[in-house]
């Protein structure tokens, strides 16, 4: 998608970013590369785990968002009800050429958003009544533009197609903790050892390569709504009020939200963590400094 | 979008696909003629208006030039922002000689200048206003993205953003030959407070 004689195409691009995301991907894949190897060399039933495999696959794509919303009590709203935020994203459809998604609202004084949907024409927008309460609408409008660029982005098939065999890696080390000990001769039981230790393995560094995924995903989403509304620092200004009355925000709410923390605007926690390898969303001080880069590069200052 | 730019999460925004705004400066003719809707003498450009010297001063000279294009035909222009941070530009015909053509010109020139300066892809959608035998307003809608016209009739009053989807249908059917229609329903995009 260039369109050559604008110079204005430069605008938002970070190479960088592009290749980190390309790195982890392919650390991720050459880990279920192995792991895979591993079970078919331990002569683990390739048909059970084949079946397994797609069950678990189909259930995340085509229930998982609908599992989501309704536990998180996210209601539909027609045009009538939710004008503003229709408009905002009826507008932002027409500039990301993107068809509409369908756009729910969460009652909770929890300021966030997050955006659902294993493709376009499936999408998800969900904003809380706290959100809309307050934010600008420019502000609002840099959220809902950062949601749509997960839609656009398709960050929600590729976080689940990135994590499966993260998921199907601690099935297997469960399985084979409960079924696996006991009975069978010697080598057999060394054999299940070694699964357990693989998929334990497989586990601890899919995971560590899931979350900077993750991050790397948030940061993109921020770059697309900048260049989608052309307007980075509302978005910042957006984040640092989210972040202002996140810590204000009933314990129940949190709980409930954490499940689906990845594809928040903002974590529900924020407490401050020592390693920020462990985090879903990037430091909201790396997120801002990013946007300001962007708005210099806009103001033609960068 | 390739699979490189979904597995990157790269994404940039379309510039304005091939141009088909023209098609209303004939289509007029038989929306006046056949079905008794009139152009109204107005037309806008709506756009997102980004706050950086340099885009500012584009539309500054923009301004002069459909000014001085428009002296001719005494089209006038105005500007005014609505509720969601995106730019009107306003262009009225005088009330006794009301030309779509001349409309569709000044329109065509905002929008190469604004392409010319390097910002196509913050065009959003151009607006044109008629009014039907009962004196009801009906807008045709240019999308820029798409290159796709589509009509858009709200009714009652102006807060209860109501749309008349079996006229638009209708108009649909009345104009398709002559306009190139959006041919997805779900992208009929409603303009609520349409300053024309």
């Amino acid at each position: 998608m260039s369109h050559g004689r604008g110079k204005r195409s430069d605008f938002g691009k970070d190479t960088g970013l592009q290749s980190r995301m390309l790195l982890t991907m392919f650390l991720l894949g050459l880990l279920y590369v192995v792991f895979i190897g591993v079970l078919i060399a331990v002569g683990a039933g390739a048909g059970i785990i084949v079946i397994v495999a797609l069950v678990m696959l189909g259930g995340q794509l085509f229930a998982s968002d609908k599992i989501a919303l309704a536990t998180l009590g996210a209601k539909e709203v027609s045009p009538a009800e939710a004008p503003e935020l229709h408009g905002i994203i009826e507008r932002l459809c027409v500039q990301a050429n993107l068809p509409k998604p369908r756009v729910c609202v969460m009652d909770t004084s929890m300021p966030n958003a997050f955006a659902m949907g294993r493709s376009q024409k499936s999408a998800t927008v969900c904003a809380t009544s706290g959100i809309l309460q307050l934010l600008e609408p420019a502000e609002l409008e840099g959220v809902m533009a950062h949601e749509l660029t997960h839609v656009i982005n398709r960050d929600v098939m590729v976080m689940t197609l990135a994590s499966f065999f993260a998921t199907l890696a601690a099935t297997i080390a469960q399985f084979a903790l409960f079924f696996g000990g006991g009975y069978g001769n010697r080598e057999e039981e060394e054999d299940i050892f070694i699964v357990i230790a693989v998929s334990v393995a497989v586990y601890a560094i899919s995971f560590l390569l899931l979350r900077a995924l993750s991050r790397y995903r948030e940061f993109a989403a921020d770059r697309g709504s900048a260049v989608l509304t052309g307007r980075p620092s509302a978005l910042a200004s957006a984040l640092l009020k989210i972040s202002g009355t996140m810590d204000r925000v009933p314990s129940q709410d949190l709980r409930k939200a954490e499940t689906m923390s990845a594809f928040f605007i903002l974590p529900a926690r924020t407490k401050k963590s020592l390693m920020n390898i462990f985090a879903d969303h990037p430091p909201l001080e790396q997120r801002l400094a990013a946007l300001e880069r962007l708005e210099s590069q806009l103001q033609g200052a960068a | 979008m390739g699979l490189r730019d979904i597995l990157t999460g790269r994404h940039t925004v379309a510039g304005p696909a091939p141009d088909r705004l023209f098609a209303i400066s004939t289509a007029y003719i038989a929306l006046q003629s056949e079905h008794s809707i009139d152009p109204s003498g107005a037309a806008a450009i709506v756009f997102q208006a980004l706050a950086t010297s340099e885009f500012e001063s584009t539309l500054r000279e923009m301004e002069e030039v459909v000014r001085a294009t428009g002296g001719d035909s005494g089209t006038t222009v105005s500007t005014q922002d609505d509720s969601f941070g995106y730019r009107w530009m306003v262009l009225h015909n005088p009330p006794a000689t009301p030309s779509v053509e001349d409309l569709a010109v000044g329109i065509n020139a905002v929008s190469g200048s604004i392409e010319t300066a390097g910002y196509g892809d913050r065009l959003l959608c151009a607006v044109f206003a008629f009014v039907d035998a009962q004196k009801r307003p009906v807008y045709f809608i240019y999308n820029y993205k798409r290159g796709f016209w589509y009509p858009f009739v709200p009714v009652g009053s102006a807060k209860t953003n109501e749309r008349s989807t079996e006229r638009e249908l209708q108009l649909k059917a009345q104009m398709g030959s002559e306009l190139p229609i959006e041919p997805e329903l779900e992208r009929w995009f409603p303009l609520w407070g349409i300053p024309l």
